[in-house]
């Protein structure tokens, strides 16, 4: 019965959205869903009850207003390249992929702004300014294929935000479209707008709060002097041990980067590097050149006195992008280890390094699972790779444990569950591990004020009964306290 | 039973006062004062609040209740000042965390007390060694070091706070990477304590330079002097501050980086303009003089920001107005003080502001000058606030006003 009305729902929505967008936008051939049923987390699935594919902030809102009147949850898609399943549709739902919104709308150099449809790269805002002299900071390693609208979603970082920040600190204003199709600009073009800093919460909200379809971003002026430099280690604590010491140093380096000897190896087994060694640390430094060699100097000499087998210093752009693309191959190469990977993506304090990495070492024995680990040293944010077969049924399952087991190692570090992939539907289970009952009602209210009828993106961010069974603890209004009909003690 | 004694019997005796004049927010005088010593202690002044419709105002150091609208209704003063502890401080991990009560000053030196390392908050807003770190966020204060480092919403990595309703929660964390669950630091920075009471703060701190160094412009002339700051702007340099303040037609610039890195930088802005290094001891001075310039009167303050190829513009407006602009130049943000309580002199200069498309707030001054800074944001907005206020602060016990 339920079923049938929820088809009919669909129908209905399909009828509108044809309307709305033209016939050969919206998707209901379950070929063509089938392409939408997961993002970067492919061990999650759902087709999608519809797709459609709006070209306009009036089409998008037509359509979510029509999801709303339904009562049909709804998800947005950028280019599908989220790890945590964000972008996960469900089966009653509706994809609104924005695809089709890929314009540059306006570049403003004297102002330093790009104007921005969501579904434009990361890259291509760079690429846009490029000649001009300027970049876009956040560079998420996905940037050649992510979107500026899924990088607001997930409040995307990258190598770099240790120095630069994250997409929050650098959005300036976002056309939104409500849970309810209302259109509200959040953020202004002046600084200082009264006001609560909703952008703020909305970025990094997963997809719950709105759908963003049109950015306003800040451009930086390219650094005048770039230094990079690789330093190899016999231990992995001694690579650890150097990135306190370059951060105790008062140096802010750019990016500090870190593989371990199996992310090294997978990233040999694809690229034409010769790297061999228990840790490799890549330091790079930017900004004024007499500031960056006389910090780069000091790197060196810190490389050097905690027992750094070999340093290699980039010596032209070229072998500068080696030694990226030898850290960016890591994680592709880690097919070529195993038959099937799963990334993490916990945060710790940065001088925790060498405790967490022998932790981690002794998770991995004890399952009995090889994790390559390769991340992001300067700000915390590891990404062991847990290597696995998924051809062998108990593998997977104590792979699954096994990140799972990693995650919770981070947050009694003090640490996060996630600093860049987001929480999604990978790890709302997750949330209770590093946020109480309270915490979490409190999360749950802020969500209740963007979306009180619950189809903005449902499932994701926090643990649901439906995806995490029971949780402790998490209040959730009922239906009559909210409507005033009764109370809680 | 009095508010006074209600609260003792929550609180304890020593920690609720009856209110006197000094309290008066906005001619309003608080029938109590509380001082609670713990998130559950806030709690439960609130949750008597609730229970008995009382209009609560948080208060720390006291320095910025101007900025806020006044109260309609004024029953309690919830004041942070109990909560005045540094919690954590990881001078390796370049993060602390302190309770919201806690004076910036007091930060500021505790974190250079306890460690040899070379760090610091790099948040410089007005009002002095008073001003709290719950403050600082509730009203979003910035200064002149956000040219390079940020306005609060930039260094905050994690709060604690207490709903209107009692809920004690956490958001963020103490790491300085982290996704995890909602940002709502973001929706408290900027608050005006409307939506929960702020307890605990985790901040990302930045090394010390190894050296600064300062010049100044001197040039009346508003494009001039806009030129200069737009030519430093795209300079390969990193300045840590540059004010523009106006009408004497001045522009500082202070460079922070190593020994060899300033001194590079110095030269570069020696061949932007005709400027003149000053040394440490009166640089130090001029920084503080152009931070205190603004405040320094009696009459009407407002914030104001415009886009950055604006800045002439705005020096023009200050000018043609005869108030005195003290402002961030690269991100166009600073304070206008006018000359007296003209309300005509006010109207002009706010139109002149929101014709460059740019923001107004007040910061200091009466409420008929409030009322014509006042805008009314677009339905959806004030509907999407009024939503969060209504489910943080159920029983509107907060009388803080984010506009």
């Amino acid at each position: 019965m339920a079923a049938t009305q929820t088809t009919d729902r669909l129908g209905t929505l399909a009828e509108r959205a044809r309307a709305i967008v033209g016939p050969v936008w919206v998707l209901s051939d379950p070929a063509q869903l089938s392409t939408y049923e997961c993002d970067g987390l492919t061990n999650q699935r759902e087709r999608p009850g519809l797709v459609v594919l709006p070209a306009s902030t009036d089409e998008v809102a037509a359509v979510v207003r029509a999801c709303h009147e339904l009562g049909i949850p709804f998800v947005a898609r950028g280019a599908g390249s989220g790890l945590s399943g964000g972008a996960m549709p469900r089966a009653e739902g509706v994809v609104i992929g924005l695809a089709r919104m890929r314009e540059i709308l306006a570049v403003d150099l004297p102002n330093r702004r790009v104007t921005v449809q969501p579904g434009v790269t990361n890259l291509a805002i760079t690429e846009a300014v490029a000649p001009h002299g300027f970049y876009y900071a956040p560079d998420p390693s996905s940037q050649q294929v992510c979107t500026i609208g899924g990088n607001l979603a997930e409040n995307a970082g990258g190598a770099h935000c240790l120095k630069y920040g994250f997409t929050v600190n650098h959005a300036l204003s976002a056309v939104v479209v409500l849970a309810d199709g209302a259109v509200v600009r959040l953020g202004a073009d002046a600084p200082d707008a009264p006001g609560l800093d909703l952008l703020g919460v909305l970025i990094g909200s997963e997809g719950t709060c709105g759908i963003v379809t049109e950015a306003v971003v800040g451009i930086l002026p390219k650094p005048q002097h770039v230094e990079t430099l690789v330093a190899f280690f016999d231990t992995v604590e001694e690579g650890g041990e150097t990135v306190s010491a370059i951060i105790s140093a008062g140096i802010v380096p750019a990016a500090v980067e870190m593989m371990d000897r199996l992310a090294i190896e997978a990233a040999r087994a694809v690229t034409k590097m010769d790297w061999d060694a228990e840790s490799a640390l890549i330091v790079e430094l930017d900004g004024p050149e007499s500031e960056v060699r006389s910090q780069f100097e000091a790197v060196t000499r810190i490389c050097a006195a905690h027992h750094a087998r070999e340093v290699r210093v980039a010596a032209s752009p070229a072998e500068r992008a080696a030694i990226w693309t030898a850290r960016k191959s890591a994680f592709a190469a880690a097919g070529r280890l195993a038959p099937a990977y799963r990334v993490q993506d916990g945060v710790i304090p940065r001088t925790r390094l060498p405790e967490v990495l022998r932790g981690i070492a002794a998770l991995s024995e004890r399952y009995g699972l090889r994790v390559a680990n390769v991340f992001h040293a300067g700000d915390g944010n590891l990404h062991p790779l847990v290597l696995y077969d998924s051809a062998v049924p108990e593998q997977v399952e104590q792979s699954e444990e096994l990140a799972m087991a990693i995650v919770a190692l981070c947050v009694e570090f003090g640490g996060s569950i996630t600093g860049e992939h987001g929480v999604g539907t990978e790890k709302a289970c997750s949330m209770p591990k590093m946020f109480d009952g309270d915490d979490l009602t409190a999360f749950d209210r802020v969500r209740g004020a963007f979306d009180p009828d619950g189809l903005c993106n449902p499932d994701k961010l926090l643990p649901t009964p439906r995806l995490c069974g029971e949780v402790p603890g998490f209040h959730r209004v009922h239906p009559v306290e909210r409507a005033g009909l009764g109370d809680r003690l | 039973m009095g508010l006074v004694e209600d609260l003792a019997a929550d609180l304890g005796p020593d920690r609720v006062r009856p209110g006197g004049p000094d309290d008066a927010i906005g001619g309003r005088v608080p029938a109590a004062v509380a001082e609670p010593l713990s998130p559950e202690a806030v709690a439960a002044v609130l949750a008597r609040a609730g229970r008995d419709g009382l209009a609560v105002r948080v208060r720390g150091g006291g320095t910025k209740q101007s900025w806020s609208a006044p109260p309609e209704r004024l029953d309690v003063v919830l004041s942070t000042r109990a909560l005045h502890r540094l919690v954590d401080h990881a001078p390796g991990d370049m993060t602390c965390v302190a309770e919201a009560g806690m004076p910036l000053a007091a930060l500021q030196a505790a974190i250079a007390d306890v460690t040899t390392h070379r760090q610091r908050l790099m948040l410089d807003p007005p009002g002095g060694a008073e001003a709290t770190l719950g403050g600082v966020l509730a009203t979003a204060a910035a200064g002149p070091r956000r040219v390079r480092y940020g306005t609060p919403r930039d260094l905050v990595i994690g709060a604690r706070y207490v709903t209107g309703d009692g809920l004690a929660a956490k958001t963020g964390g103490r790491v300085v990477k982290n996704v995890a669950g909602y940002d709502v630091a973001k929706l408290l920075i900027g608050s005006h304590g409307s939506l929960a009471v702020i307890t605990e703060v985790a901040l990302k701190l930045h090394p010390l330079p190894d050296a600064a160094r300062t010049v100044v412009l001197r040039d009346p002339d508003p494009d001039r002097a806009a030129a200069f700051c737009d030519a430093v702007r795209g300079a390969p340099i990193t300045p840590a501050l540059v004010e523009a303040a106006w009408p004497e037609g001045l522009v500082l610039v202070r460079v922070e980086s190593t020994e060899e890195g300033a001194a590079a930088q110095v030269e570069r802005l020696r061949g932007l303009g005709p400027v003149e290094e000053l040394d440490e001891v009166a640089a130090d001075a001029l920084t503080a003089d152009l931070a205190a310039r603004a405040w320094a009167g009696t009459g009407p303050v407002l914030a104001v920001g415009v886009v950055p190829d604006r800045l002439a513009d705005l020096l023009r407006a200050a000018r043609d107005a005869g108030a005195t602009l003290v402002a961030r130049a690269p991100v166009c943000a600073g304070e206008l003080a006018l000359p007296d309580d003209d309300p005509d002199r006010a109207a002009r200069l706010i139109d002149a502001v929101r014709a460059l498309g740019g923001s107004v707030q007040l910061r200091r001054g009466g409420e008929d000058l409030r009322a014509l800074v006042r805008t009314a944001p677009e339905p959806a907005v004030l509907r999407l606030e009024a939503a969060l206020k209504d489910r943080l602060d159920p029983h509107g016990v907060l009388a803080g006003a984010a506009r």
